[in-house]
């Protein structure tokens, strides 16, 4: 018994310690947001900020209009992670439980269009956004991207492992397919749900070539092409790009923490059960 | 009363016929209008000279025959499949392992979840910053330490052979948080009953690893291994930040490749040509996969 | 009861996707009217430094002078500016105006300014005649100069005098590029440095010691490249020596370490680059620095550089977008600018500007300016060649520097590209 502990705490240290490797890079970014222009690029590097200074942020946020851009970042993302999550549950929920002509095709060409990067269709697409009125306009941002393949594909991963047998019973008791989908087969998928909205969440914040495509009004930029503004053609405004990068990175974590209590095991069984 | 019932399935049947189109629906159609249009012009570029500005000239299988012959096209495309092959099962298992740790009951899991995800949600140019001050020659922490405690400056990103394996490293760290998610939704959606069933029948941790977990857990590994390969395909803006494609192009991969065709020399019908067959290529791939492994389904 | 949920969804669905499509076209409407009014200038912007700031007060004061005409500053990353216009223009939606680096890139597309500034001769007249080339193209004027810069030699005052290396005084004085090993060797070992001096990973940079040995890109009518003939030879090696025997270092060319952040550490002597670094340098208070003349090859050279704002065509205000170029280009409004921003005023009228910092510093950049051989602006202002060239000549380099290949073998290729890009532009 005590054995098994000792090997218990072993693992978990390992573990921790891998986690500190990882989060090494990114504290070493905090910490240089606090530093001076001066001590940033000190050699021999400092690791703690000797002269903590808020300067970074401060410029950074008197020169963009930052509390704007968050917001039309955040408007963004979460309208479109809403409708990301809602259509592609649908979706994802039709190509695993239902056998129907071409249900295998189209997964496969959902998912091919994956393949093909933004940076090679960027002129097509945007003159199909320009002739649907999107250009320039907000919900080009939202809406196009909200059917994400990958997004697709976790969904309709997850939903297969839902029991055909389930949704027989609520067949033969007279439920129609929509009763099933929003009585039956939401509480099951919300496990799904939770790790699609984090990812949606993710993506649309840090969205960065489909914006820039897409606006022209800097009224209506979002944070990372705010941010990209500080990258000249040979000078690197690096303070303050760090500053913002680090303001930037906190919703998406807030976003994490409290999604991930979402991922509790056997949503199935307890489905079955009923 | 049976000829009642005969008539209320078919009915029944008929509207269960529309149901899954009509779920299908809005991703269709927004597919349609910003995926396969565009996708479609872009074939149609690979068939001409265009260069985005001027009048485009048909030019028939020109390009692609250009691409055959073009040596640098294939030492590039082996370049990206070399990394596609090193970095996919490195992901495949580190994330897995580390999804299935973080799944017991430990402390503060919520808190390392999010260490390991974290990397994820970096901006490339915050990515390609740190990596490039903590592996730089001269200027880099890693060989301030060497060099601290006695040993040479290793050339992390001088030299070519050092530099794949620093891009090798800056993947992983940045996509390993990704696919740890996805497994972790994976892993507990295998239902508890089963590794009671098994506890009962006195199974080690490792049988019952490879007898249950690992089969019920295909649809996930199906799909982790599919997106993580177009991932490594596509991998662009993280190289770019990392080593902007050097030293002297050795990680250069797929997609920077056809970006400077078509965005630096302006030969988007001969970049829209790459494209077709990068697609073709990793098409093929997910469509053998998805054959073999019936979709994932259990 | 369900059925009407389902209905509800999809109409909401669909009334959503409607709406913001109306939306867009009401707001497009909306702007098509208001540009009957007032015209909308789309003036698409990259900073590298301060001239953004200055850029958007200049546009504050036209706008309040002139209440028919707005003006919106869309600035961009110079990363993204070539995508963003590229997009914009191809896809039918061209910005007013933009800042570029490259007019030549845009010839089809070019607002043609002498309809509404008079002849080539008359406006190019008014600046200085080796950045012809880049504006003007087949006597039409394509794009309109804002600025000129020049490669320069920044350095670092504080460890040259700790290793007690005195810096020329006068252009004639000027050290040579054998010269720099022994320099950059007595900067190391008495002052402490870590390496001589860093250049910016450019061709546009190393071409500085292209010139300087008598080489060029082009030959005079850009009909053939001559990169790999004996002097173009002679710069490809002497540049590859400098890093060999680490007065440069490699990881700057091969490993991506950014020279500005190098050079700010203070271990550094010289860095390799152009009066546009000034403002930037502005705030460095660990040590002293200033600006010495570049060293010499068989002869002294700079390479020029130029930004231009240049019209775009059918966008409909093409006459207010002239008339605000014009204002732009005035002696007044220029000599702003570049006095505000820390740059060289393209203007023949205004090469001695009042700075509010660093006067010594420009007369030098403008001396190296004078001393330039036209070959410089005869290669780079190819701006129809450059884009297709650039990527393989700065690989070029660095395959020369890894040591895979020979100088000749480097350049070889390069010239290859090269007149194959002559040969499709026919």
């Amino acid at each position: 018994m005590k054995k098994g502990k000792v090997k218990e705490i072993i693992v978990y240290c390992a573990f921790i310690l891998l986690a500190f490797i990882f989060l090494m890079p990114i504290i070493w970014i905090v910490f240089c947001s606090f530093k001076g222009s001066s001590e940033l690029f000190k050699w021999p590097p400092t690791i703690l900020p000797k002269n903590f200074t808020l300067v970074n942020y401060v410029t950074a946020f008197e020169k963009g209009n930052f509390g704007l851009f968050f917001y039309n970042s955040a408007y963004v993302s979460i309208i479109s992670t809403v409708i990301t999550v809602l259509i592609n549950t649908m979706a994802g929920f039709a190509l695993a439980k239902y056998k129907f002509k071409g249900a295998n095709f189209l997964l496969v060409a959902f998912i091919a269009t994956l393949m093909i990067p933004l940076e090679v269709i960027m002129i097509p697409i945007f003159s199909v956004v320009k002739n649907l009125g999107l250009y320039n306009n907000i919900w080009g941002l939202i809406i196009p991207p909200a059917a994400t393949p990958t997004g697709l594909f976790i969904m309709r991963q997850y939903l297969l492992s839902v029991p055909d047998d389930l949704m027989e019973a609520a067949r033969i008791d007279g439920a129609t397919e929509w009763h099933i989908f929003w009585k039956l087969i939401i509480p099951i998928a919300k496990p799904a749900m939770a790790v699609l909205a984090i990812f949606s969440f993710m993506w649309r914040w840090n969205d960065f070539l489909w914006p820039l495509i897409v606006i022209s009004d800097p009224k209506k930029y979002t944070i990372q092409l705010a941010i990209s503004n500080f990258m000249g053609q040979f000078n690197v405004d690096w303070n303050s790009l760090l500053a913002m990068s680090v303001v930037a990175m906190i919703p998406v974590l807030i976003i994490f923490l409290i999604f991930q209590k979402q991922f509790v095991q056997g949503m199935v069984t307890s489905g079955m059960k009923d | 009363m049976a000829l009642r019932k005969t008539t209320s399935l078919k009915k029944e049947n008929m509207k269960r016929g529309l149901v899954p189109y009509l779920f299908i629906l809005p991703n269709f159609i927004i597919f349609l209008i910003f995926v396969v249009i565009p996708a479609i012009y872009g074939l149609v570029y690979s068939f001409t000279n265009y260069d985005g500005l001027s009048e485009m000239e048909f030019i028939g299988l020109k390009n692609y025959i250009s691409i055959f012959k073009d040596a640098e096209f294939w030492s590039v495309l082996g370049k990206t499949s070399l990394y596609a092959a090193i970095v996919v099962p490195l992901i495949f298992v580190f994330s897995l392992m580390i999804a299935n740790y973080l799944i017991k009951e430990i402390r503060f899991k919520g808190i390392i979840r999010a260490i390991f995800y974290w990397p994820t949600m970096v901006s490339f140019i915050i990515v390609g910053f740190t990596w490039k001050w903590m592996l730089g020659d001269n200027f880099g922490i890693v060989n301030y330490f060497l060099n601290l405690s006695g040993h040479a400056s290793v050339k992390w990103l001088t030299t070519g052979f050092a530099a794949s394996i620093a891009v090798i490293v800056a993947t992983l760290w940045c996509r390993i948080g990704f696919y740890m998610i996805i497994f972790i939704g994976g892993l507990q959606s295998i239902p508890t009953s089963y590794y009671e069933a098994a506890h009962i029948d006195g199974a080690t941790k490792w049988q019952v690893f490879a007898s249950i977990t690992l089969p019920l857990l295909k649809p996930t590994s199906l799909m982790v291994i599919i997106l993580s390969v177009i991932d490594a395909f596509k991998s662009y803006p993280l190289i770019l930040a990392l080593t902007g494609g050097g030293p002297a192009k050795s990680t250069t991969y797929l997609v920077q490749y056809i970006y400077q065709f078509g965005f630096e020399r302006y030969e988007i019908g001969y970049a829209s040509a790459m494209s077709v067959i990068l697609f073709v290529l990793l098409g093929t791939f997910t469509a053998i996969q998805f054959k073999i492994n019936r979709g994932g389904e259990i | 009861m369900i059925k009407k949920l389902k209905i509800l969804t999809s109409v909401v669905l669909a009334t959503m996707m409607l709406g913001s499509t109306m939306t867009g076209c009401a707001q497009n409407k909306k702007e098509e009217t208001a540009v009957k009014k007032t015209a909308s200038l789309d003036f698409v912007w990259f900073t590298d430094g301060i001239e953004g700031d200055v850029m958007k007060k200049i546009v504050a004061d036209y706008s309040a002078k002139n209440t028919n005409v707005k003006v919106n500053l869309i600035e961009v990353a110079y990363k993204d500016l070539n995508t963003k216009l590229r997009t914009m223009i191809a896809g039918g939606e061209p910005p007013a105006l933009a800042r570029v680096t490259e007019p030549g890139t845009f010839y089809n597309n070019a607002l043609n300014l002498n309809e509404y500034l008079g002849s080539t001769d008359t406006f190019s007249s008014q600046f200085i005649d080796s950045i012809k080339p880049y504006y003007v193209k087949d006597d039409k004027v394509l794009a309109a100069p804002m600025d000129v810069t020049a490669n320069g030699l920044i350095y670092n005052k504080t460890l040259f005098k700790k290793a007690g290396v005195e810096v020329p005084t006068s252009a004639d004085k000027a050290w040579t590029w054998d010269q720099m090993f022994d320099i950059s060797k007595q900067l190391v070992e008495k002052g402490g440095a870590k390496y001589g001096m860093v250049s910016d990973v450019t061709p546009h940079r190393f071409s500085t010691l292209l010139y300087e040995f008598g080489g060029s890109l082009f030959n005079a009518d850009a009909s053939k490249a001559v990169i790999n003939d004996a002097n173009g030879v002679k710069a490809l090696d002497m540049f590859v020596k400098l890093h060999k025997e680490k007065v440069m270092p490699e990881s700057v060319w091969l490993g991506g370490e950014n020279p500005n952040t190098l050079f700010r550490t203070g271990t550094i002597g010289m860095h390799l680059s152009g009066n546009w670094m000034l403002s930037n340098y502005k705030d460095i208070k660990d040590f002293e620095w200033g600006v010495t003349y570049l060293p010499k090859g068989t002869m002294s050279s700079s390479v020029p550089g130029s930004k231009f704002v240049m019209g775009f065509k059918g966008t409909k205000v093409e006459k207010e977008t002239a008339e605000f170029i014009k204002y732009l280009t005035s002696k007044e409004v220029n000599s702003k600018y570049c006095t505000d921003s820390l740059f060289m005023s393209p203007r023949k009228d205004s090469s001695e500007l009042d700075y509010s910092y660093g006067k010594e510093m420009f007369k030098i950049f403008a001396e190296e300016l004078k001393n330039t051989t036209p070959k410089a602006a005869n290669d780079w202002s190819r701006t129809d060649l450059m884009p297709k060239i650039t990527i393989d000549y700065k690989n070029g380099i660095m395959e020369a520097l890894s040591g895979k290949v020979t100088s000749k073998q480097a350049l070889d290729k390069i010239a290859a590209v090269a007149d194959k890009a002559i040969a499709d532009k026919k």
